[in-house]
């Protein structure tokens, strides 16, 4: 049935129902805004993150320090075979996956301990002060952190301390004790960005359906029960998403540590971005710490893709499925 | 659902079509820009110097002008050439112009800011004598392990944002070498007023000359500085102290400047063991350990260099089995040993840490650099603290045994020099080279140095009487003696060098690495390893030197 030979109230609802053809001058028109507004951001993109990554590849491959006479020369493949066998660099690259480990683990753990606290308390009055002062320390930069953190822990005239000798305690100096020094910017770390997973698992919780939770109620199933089979199932990709940006950000940690321990005492606290730091921007040995950072760019992106494997597998089962 | 679930195979395929199409382009981008860098590497740029500063006459200098009046080469003076941009302004070649001028400066470091606050003399100066108008002084500062990522990586694009820089002595091979900064035996040939006699061959060695040894001078002498000892002077003059000293020990304790002047180290330590109460919040003393730049490596280096200790060899550019020896190592037990007499902070004390623990009345003395002298009391400080010159009393180092068993002393050099940039436009040469002649005449060296904590480096500054009541004089120019005191490298690698031992030594202080002789064998083995690489030595490093890590 052609709309013309239908009733003129029918034809009125398909119109309704049925978008009009866009006019191919609209179209065109439309698509041209599209990439009106897509281009600055593609041109910011490239010229900031594509090229730089790009030449920074290609550097990998010279001898240059910035500071000696000579121009880059290139090497092939030396800087790589150097960084193989780069035991410092090696040190620190461990160093940095058990901080990373440890870091994301506390964080997620006390995060969703906090979030489900805050979850179960939506009357209780002053909530939404509480949450507030909660993100505090996220958003502070890591660097009044690391250097307010270093003043409270300092054995001499550090709160920390005063507050321990009160209850007759002996001094402890956090940051240049070999076996505290590591677990201090641990702590400063978590005390950072576990608010960020508390977050994250507040997200959680509020995509279950409350179907489902009411359901659970009825059936009358424990806090575990409800939390294994209705509050995980519906909240993990949310978690996931959490664990993963937490991932990347703690294996880029680099400024909290620069001021709290310097990467010391001796070399207990540097992690792998305070030493990359430390050759290109010290040493200014660009071309092996170009290939340094090309090296941590592919673990960056191998564990990105790790997490968004996982990420995807629920969508992979349900497209199978169908 | 996400955008995958919904996609056929053919789409799919298509999406692993369009990555391999992207991940060709990036290699063939990668390429390309090797291919860049490769083009950049066959030739050479203005910034780029000689691999020897040797050979290189204008030390890189990108301006056509300042060769054609070196005198040092028999060329034309300036009498002959009066618009050589290195000889300053003439009477007539700078009239009714108006200049920026920027320099760089070490944050925290008073004498490096006193060039501010003395440049409107000079703005002065300059409108007087040549007719010109000089802005307002910009500059730059960062703290001293900063302020040369901040400078080089100007420097290596070319830029003149920095005039004038104050640099450490240590900074010169890296800024000369890739032929960023005017050598000074040219500005010297051209205005021999500006070549003035140093106080010792100790100047020369550490603010002028690279390479070590080649008499070529790169550097302007801008605050020369040696290593003392701050000591409480109202504590040892006190009747109390005294009697208590004598019964503790059976020795007077000793309170003058001359009785200090030869003191022992084990003697000295003996006054800061009797000084030292821990449960009263008063240490013995206060000593740099700090892992920060070269703090520690700094105030270990008498104990090594005065007991027949060296750092590397500065004719091969060898260090390992040379810093790694035995006598480095006692050198080091004996340095962080030390440690027991000073705050639970010590393994992070710098230059800042000793002025307030001195200040404040915390520590009956601190080993620390004489050119900060003039902030060694504060008039704010607390009870019990030194709030005014009167109270403390600056010696020399004490002394130790040297192997021949004489009484002997070496300590490190510090202080900085003026550099000038080589990429400085004609003009800006011009003010730079005006402005150093007026900072080394008489009257302004006396601003910078009675007004403004700076130290005379010149024979004549030395010998000049107004200076005579700086409290910190004496023990600064007797360290400042031939061979009372040595500066350690000046080459490109320094930074890398200084790195990896800061970390071994404060490694040690820490507890972190096993013993001195490991924190040494290590940085030697890493430190020859770093100038075999660099093609400064012929000597690789022994087997295992890239995997080793700290133990």
């Amino acid at each position: 049935m052609s709309s013309s030979s239908a009733p003129a109230s029918v034809a009125s609802r398909m119109e309704d129902v049925i978008p009009a053809p866009v006019p191919p001058r609209a179209k065109s028109k439309k698509t041209w805004w599209s990439w009106g507004l897509l281009v600055p951001v593609l041109v910011f993109f490239i010229l900031m993150n594509v090229v730089p990554t790009i030449w920074m590849l290609g550097l990998s491959f010279y001898n240059y320090t910035l500071t000696s006479a000579g121009d880059p020369r290139f090497i092939g493949m030396d800087n790589y075979n150097q960084l193989a066998s780069a035991g410092p660099l090696w040190l620190s690259l461990g160093r940095t996956f058990i901080f990373m480990v440890l870091a994301v683990a506390i964080q997620t753990v006390l995060g969703a301990v906090v979030g489900y606290l805050f979850w179960k308390s939506n009357k209780v009055p002053g909530r939404r002060l509480a949450l507030t002062l909660l993100f505090t320390p996220m958003i502070l930069t890591p660097l009044s952190s690391g250097l307010f953190w270093r003043l409270m822990l300092d054995p001499v005239f550090g709160v920390i301390n005063y507050f321990g000798e009160l209850i007759g305690l002996d001094k402890i100096d956090f940051t240049t004790d070999a076996t505290l020094a590591f677990p201090a910017v641990l702590v400063v770390d978590s005390w950072m960005w576990i608010p960020f997973m508390a977050l994250m698992t507040l997200a959680a919780l509020g995509s279950v359906p409350k179907a489902e939770l009411e359901a659970a109620q009825v059936d009358n199933l424990s806090f575990w029960q409800r939390l294994i089979h209705v509050i995980i199932p519906a909240g993990k990709f949310i978690i996931i998403l959490g664990i993963l940006l937490r991932t990347i950000d703690v294996f880029k940690t680099m400024d909290l540590v620069y001021l709290m321990t310097n990467g010391g005492p001796g070399d207990r606290t540097e992690l792998i971005a305070v030493a990359l730091y430390r050759l290109a921007f010290k040493s200014f040995n660009l071309g092996y710490s170009s290939a340094l950072a090309v090296l941590l760019l592919f673990i960056a992106i191998a564990l990105t893709s790790i997490y968004l494997f996982v990420l995807n597998l629920r969508s992979r089962r349900e497209a199978e499925n169908a | 659902m996400t955008h995958s679930a919904t996609q056929t195979p053919v789409s799919r395929r298509s999406k692993r079509w369009t990555s391999r199409r992207v991940v060709a382009a990036i290699a063939a981008v990668g390429l390309a820009s090797t291919a860049v860098l490769a083009g950049c590497s066959s030739g050479s740029d203005g910034a780029s110097g000689t691999d020897d500063p040797a050979a290189s006459d204008d030390g890189g200098n990108d301006s056509e002008n300042l060769n054609e009046g070196d005198g040092g080469d028999g060329g034309p003076s300036c009498a002959d050439n009066p618009d050589n941009p290195l000889c300053g302004s003439s009477d007539t070649n700078m009239q009714g112009k108006s200049i920026e001028f920027g320099y760089s400066r070490i944050g925290g470091w008073p004498p490096s800011s006193a060039p501010e606050a003395m440049w409107p003399a000079f703005q002065e100066y300059a409108k007087g004598k040549y007719g010109y108008d000089v802005s307002d002084l910009a500059f730059a500062e960062a703290p001293f392990g900063e302020l040369f990522q901040k400078i080089a990586p100007t420097l290596a694009s070319g830029s003149n944002e920095f005039n004038l820089m104050i640099v450490d002595s240590q900074w010169l091979g890296a800024l000369s070498e890739p032929g960023w900064i005017v050598k000074a035996d040219d500005v010297f040939a051209l205005n021999p007023e500006l070549d003035i006699e140093p106080y010792s061959s100790l100047v020369t060695n550490t603010y002028q000359v690279y390479p070590d040894g080649s008499g070529q001078r790169w550097g302007f002498p801008q605050m020369p500085d040696t290593q003392g000892v701050f000591l409480r002077k109202d504590w040892l003059e006190d009747p109390a102290n005294q009697a208590a000293f004598k019964e503790a020990t059976g020795k007077d304790l000793p309170t003058t400047y001359e009785e200090y002047e030869n003191i022992m180290m084990d003697d000295f330590i003996e006054i800061v063991d009797f000084f030292n109460d821990p449960a009263a919040g008063v240490y013995g003393t206060a000593m740099m350990y700090s892992k920060e730049y070269d703090f520690f490596s700094c105030a270990y280096y008498p104990f090594a260099y005065s007991t027949g200790g060296e750092i590397w060899n500065p004719e091969t550019n060898d260090v390992y089995g040379i810093l790694n020896s035995e006598v480095n190592a006692a050198a080091m037990e004996k340095f962080v040993g030390l440690s027991e007499y000073q705050p639970e902070t010590f393994a992070t004390q710098g230059i800042g840490d000793m002025i307030d623990l001195f200040t404040q009345g915390r520590a009956f003395s601190a080993f620390q650099w004489l050119a900060v002298g003039a902030f060694m009391h504060n008039p704010e400080a607390p009870e019990g603290g030194v709030a005014s010159p009167d109270q403390y009393l600056a010696i020399p180092l004490p002394k130790f045994e040297a192997p021949d068993g004489e009484a002997n002393i070496i300590g490190a050099m510090g202080g900085q020099p003026w550099v000038i940039n080589s990429f400085n436009d004609d003009d800006q040469m011009r003010v730079a080279v005006d402005f150093l002649k007026w900072w080394y005449l008489p009257e302004t060296q006396d601003v910078f140095i009675l007004e403004n904590g700076g130290l005379p480096w010149s024979k004549e500054g030395a010998a000049n009487p107004a200076y005579a009541d700086i409290p910190y004089l004496k023990p600064f120019l007797y360290m400042l003696g031939e061979g009372r005191s040595q500066d350690f490298w000046h080459l490109p690698e320094y930074s890398e060098m200084l790195a990896v031992q800061q970390e071994a030594f404060n490694g040690y202080a820490t507890g972190t690495v096993s013993s001195a002789a490991e924190a040494l064998d290590y940085s030697a083995a890493k430190q020859q390893e770093i100038l075999f690489n660099a093609g400064r030595t012929t000597v690789p490093p022994p087997d295992g030197t890239a995997e080793r890590t700290l133990q």
